[in-house]
């Protein structure tokens, strides 16, 4: 702000903002209250406090083993950089099977090999997540395929129709059409 | 005193914003291009942006029969010859850090 306007007299506008700046303020603090509710529901998803992920897949047995599977968000693929579109996934393992699953992968398609069992959930057995790869090009009636391996060296598998697992990509998928 | 920090600030936010994306997510990623009749080139790295020397990279065959073992180099590239078997590449760097390539998702030279 300069000093010399006080010679001129000043503006409407000038006047405006001084009467109304202090209001103004208030209001802009005010603004931040509008995301209050995305911010908790964000917040108690990510604690656990409202269930595995926003949509729940239910219970998969995977051989001897079972376990429970949501989407983090019941949306769309995100893109999310140069790797291409993503989709986060969360599962919780079965009450006896904490302490013999080893690793828990998640792909879209058989795998052809335990190497290539897709991408390996993390976190603690109770609440475990993973980011899966969706290729453009994945077919609407494609199936997720779950691999287990235990510490004992044995290898589990099974599947699940993805538009069971996430109607969301499914639709998607469609949305887009089915790229080569 | 202010002005004088306005633009520190900024290129604050800017550090800030680029360190939080790249820390958020590193998926492996593989691109695979025919470079002629019979040579195949793969450049692997992480999204990222890091490149990834070292890193294995096997050419399989359908029968699962690795065909041709290899490491990336320093430049995170390697080349090999195709081979005369159905296969794909996988690229591993680590259980569940993987990115497999069909033969039939593999470029042909030119294009």
């Amino acid at each position: 702000m300069s000093r010399t306007d006080s010679v001129t007299p000043p503006s409407r506008l000038n006047v405006l903002w001084h009467t109304w700046r202090f209001h103004l303020n208030i209001l802009l603090l005010l603004i931040p209250l509008g995301f209050m509710p995305k911010y908790f529901a964000d917040a108690s998803l990510f604690r656990g406090d409202s269930g595995l992920g926003e949509r729940e897949i239910g219970e998969v047995q995977v051989g001897p083993w079972s376990l429970r599977l949501a989407e983090l968000r019941n949306e769309a693929p995100l893109l999310t950089g140069p790797a291409g579109y993503m989709k986060g996934f969360n599962a919780a393992l079965c009450d006896s099977c904490r302490e013999q699953v080893k690793a828990t992968y998640l792909r879209i398609g058989k795998p052809r090999s335990l190497r290539a069992a897709g991408v390996i959930f993390f976190g603690t057995p109770y609440r475990m997540g993973a980011l899966l790869p969706i290729p453009e090009k994945t077919k609407a009636d494609a199936e997720l395929w779950i691999t287990m391996e235990g510490w004992d060296g044995s290898m589990h598998q099974a599947a699940v129709p993805l538009n069971q697992a996430s109607p969301a990509t499914v639709a998607w998928l469609n949305k887009q059409g089915g790229k080569p | 005193m202010i002005k004088v920090l306005r633009p520190l600030h900024a290129a604050l936010l800017v550090l800030g914003v680029g360190f939080s994306a790249s820390a958020l997510a590193h998926n492996p990623m593989c691109e695979c291009k025919a470079i002629d009749a019979d040579q195949i080139k793969c450049t692997g790295g992480f999204s990222d942006g890091s490149g990834a020397p070292g890193v294995t990279l096997d050419v399989i065959g359908y029968d699962e029969t690795i065909l041709v073992p290899g490491k990336l180099g320093a430049d995170s590239t390697v080349t090999f010859k195709k081979p005369g078997a159905e296969f794909y590449v996988l690229f591993d760097a680590g259980p569940g850090h993987v990115v497999e390539i069909d033969q039939a998702d593999i470029e042909a030279p030119g294009t």
